[in-house]
């Protein structure tokens, strides 16, 4: 897609959001100052290691965080009305939410049908036949034979109860999907159908989706946008062909060197590390989260938060124009 | 589902064989029988000649299949006191038992799942921390102070309910009920209350942790990700999800509470099987004793058979794994 998406008005905006962890003693914070946009039909990838707060920042979206964890600071809107006070109101109808592992993300003693239907009966004030038939067409659309409508979810594959909750997710029409690693727990050769399956629903509906995941190659393949996150910091934001193939901060380019490439020119080359490890939510470093693993690391990095630069980048080395890695 | 059945069954009479087989030795090992039939006074004669009509010199296993063809026949043989046929005896006592088993029953399943679910979606709340707090009382006070500490207060005190015996009855012919009588309900409040307290303080706990558990699961947080209503959440999606363990508990409890009813009816002088069983223990009154042996015994068997049976219409799982195994 070309269309240059800042000139439209964003379907959801989050601003300042910040997530905090309350333990006895001290605050930790899980999601830090994040300021994210999405736009009517695209595809956001939020990308990061585990505990970047990827995952952190989905649930706070639906206001699905639950105490020690609270929202501390910030304001989500969709559509220019702020969703924080009252997010049981979207939930569904305009954001749905589909997680990592389908094998127990559908309850075992209903039938896929009274799920469906139950879905779909809480949102729209229907009969229980057209629910059913709704029910049906939506299987199909996932490509699930709709005379399996009785089964109980045990009696399915990985992938194909990915599939049911694909058709749940959608069985409210929602304006938003929010997909937290919806391939992460299956199969290499199911993930792709799966993800072009999301992707193709969504592209007819017209709903956006944010794509949660720590996979670049699952980025690279399905989203427009990526957003890459850092000890619950956004740290680098753009166009996905953009970040991955001119990568500005040096985080994001560790992640696109540290990808495994199945390129046969590269089988001989050793896979890309980035030295340490992420830190603790209730370690994080003064200045940039990233410098103490920073090969450009200068005085400034360890003392000051760099803001973000060019509405891209959250690196000191890009304040000025010109400034490279 | 006819192999479960059939299996479960097989199961159940086997249990059944065993307990019976434990009733029988009884006579054997309580004193004997013609002592206590015949006194001191008789003759050596008369005493082979009882043995001899008792089928006593037959060999242990012919006895052990007799006393199982009269016990299927509900012939228990006489009570050595008073000489009615214990059938009968537990028959006119049995109808009191069940009817307080029962009503106990349903006040702990009915209180203690819907305070259990109330205290596990309301986390912190006063009234759950009040309710958490004083169940610990229910669990700790024994039966007998309890229905001493009722009737002290709602007979002696407040003088709202009676604080013995069951009231007037009402004779449907084959069941006398108190089901019917102003004086019958009440009469059943405070010894039902007696002995359901402690099964509801735990089934209460057990549904309040099975509760917590289910509300943690994937399928929960996608519900509540769907927009479903939290009444949807816990009603349609957790309930189901905790009905095994409970039913079983439940099950396991309601048999406790016919075989420990004991001590509610002595304190309440409740005229049930149990105070029909402390007075044959007085007396040494081995046929009542074996016969309400063999009835717990059936009565246990019988509410496991109907948890077994009542997995496999709660959980598709069990069902189509069984169905495997049978195929």
């Amino acid at each position: 897609m070309t269309i240059d998406r800042t000139m439209i008005e964003p379907l959801l905006e989050i601003k300042n959001l910040s997530v905090s962890l309350k333990k006895r003693d001290n605050i930790s914070v899980a999601v830090d100052d994040l300021s994210l946009n999405l736009y009517p039909g695209e595809i956001l990838g939020l990308v990061g290691e585990s505990g970047a707060g990827k995952s952190m920042t989905g649930s706070a979206i639906l206001g699905l965080i639950e105490s020690p964890l609270y929202i501390s600071a910030g304001t989500i809107s969709l559509q220019g009305r702020s969703i924080i006070e009252a997010p049981e109101n979207i939930r569904g109808s305009q954001i749905s939410m589909i997680f990592q592992d389908p094998l127990v993300s559908l309850n075992p003693l209903k039938t896929i049908g009274e799920q469906l239907i139950k879905t779909i009966k809480t949102h729209f004030n229907i009969s229980k036949a057209e629910a059913l038939d709704r029910s049906k067409k939506l299987l199909s659309d996932v490509g699930i034979d709709p005379e399996r409508i009785e089964a109980y979810p045990h009696t399915f594959s990985g992938g194909m109860r990915q599939r049911v909750v694909i058709a749940l997710a959608l069985a409210p029409e929602p304006s938003v999907i929010i997909a937290d690693e919806p391939t992460t727990a299956l199969d290499v050769s199911v993930q792709a159908q799966i993800l072009n399956l999301l992707k193709q629903l969504c592209t007819e509906r017209g709903t956006s989706i944010i794509l949660i995941t720590h996979d670049m190659g699952v980025i690279s393949e399905t989203t427009d946008r990526v957003a890459v996150l850092y000890s619950g910091r956004l740290v680098e934001i753009g166009k996905t062909s953009d970040v991955l193939q001119r990568p500005q901060h040096p985080y994001t380019a560790g992640l696109v060197a540290s990808t495994p490439n199945i390129d046969p020119s590269s089988f001989d080359k050793k896979l890309f590390q980035i030295p340490g490890a992420m830190p603790d939510i209730d370690d994080v470093p003064d200045g940039c989260a990233f410098h103490p693993r920073c090969e450009h690391a200068r005085d400034k990095c360890q003392k000051h938060r760099p803001p973000l630069f060019d509405a891209r980048v959250s690196c000191w080395l890009s304040e000025k124009p010109g400034g490279t890695l | 589902m006819t192999f479960i059945i059939l299996n479960r069954l097989f199961q159940a009479v086997l249990v059944l064989l065993f307990v019976a087989l434990i009733s029988f030795l009884i006579f054997r090992f309580v004193g004997n029988p013609v002592e206590n039939l015949m006194g001191q006074e008789a003759t050596l004669a008369q005493r082979a000649a009882l043995e001899e009509a008792l089928g006593l010199n037959d060999p242990i296993h012919i006895q052990y299949f007799d006393f199982l063809w009269k016990a299927v026949r509900f012939d228990f043989g006489n009570s050595y006191r008073g000489a009615l046929p214990v059938a009968e005896l537990i028959a006119s006592r049995l109808p009191a038992t069940l009817e307080l088993a029962l009503t106990s029953a349903l006040f702990a399943v009915i209180f203690g799942v819907f305070m259990g679910i109330y205290t596990a979606i309301n986390r912190g709340s006063v009234i759950t921390n009040f309710i958490l707090s004083s169940s610990l009382i229910g669990v700790s006070l024994p039966t007998f102070l309890i229905g001493i500490l009722l009737i002290w207060l709602f007979s002696v005190e407040l003088n709202w309910l009676p604080s013995f015996g069951r009231g007037e009855v009402v004779d449907l012919g084959w069941w006398k009920t108190g089901f019917l009588s102003e004086s019958g309900l009440k009469s059943l409040v405070l010894p039902a209350i007696t002995l359901g307290l402690y099964q509801m303080t735990l089934i209460m706990r057990l549904t309040r942790s099975e509760m917590l558990e289910v509300l943690r699961q994937d399928y929960i947080r996608l519900a509540r990700a769907l927009g479903l209503t939290n009444k949807a959440v816990y009603f349609f999606h957790a309930l189901p999800n905790i009905l095994i363990p409970v039913i079983t508990i439940g099950g396991l409890q309601l048999g406790s509470v016919i075989a420990f009813a004991i001590i509610t009816e002595t304190v309440f002088q409740w005229p049930g099987v149990g105070l029909l069983f402390i007075n044959a223990v007085y007396f040494v009154d081995i046929p009542v004793m074996s016969a309400y042996l063999l009835l717990v015994g059936f009565a246990f068997v019988l509410i496991n058979l109907i948890v077994d049976l009542s997995y496999f219409f709660i959980d598709p799982r069990l069902r189509d794994s069984e169905l495997k195994d049978e195929a």
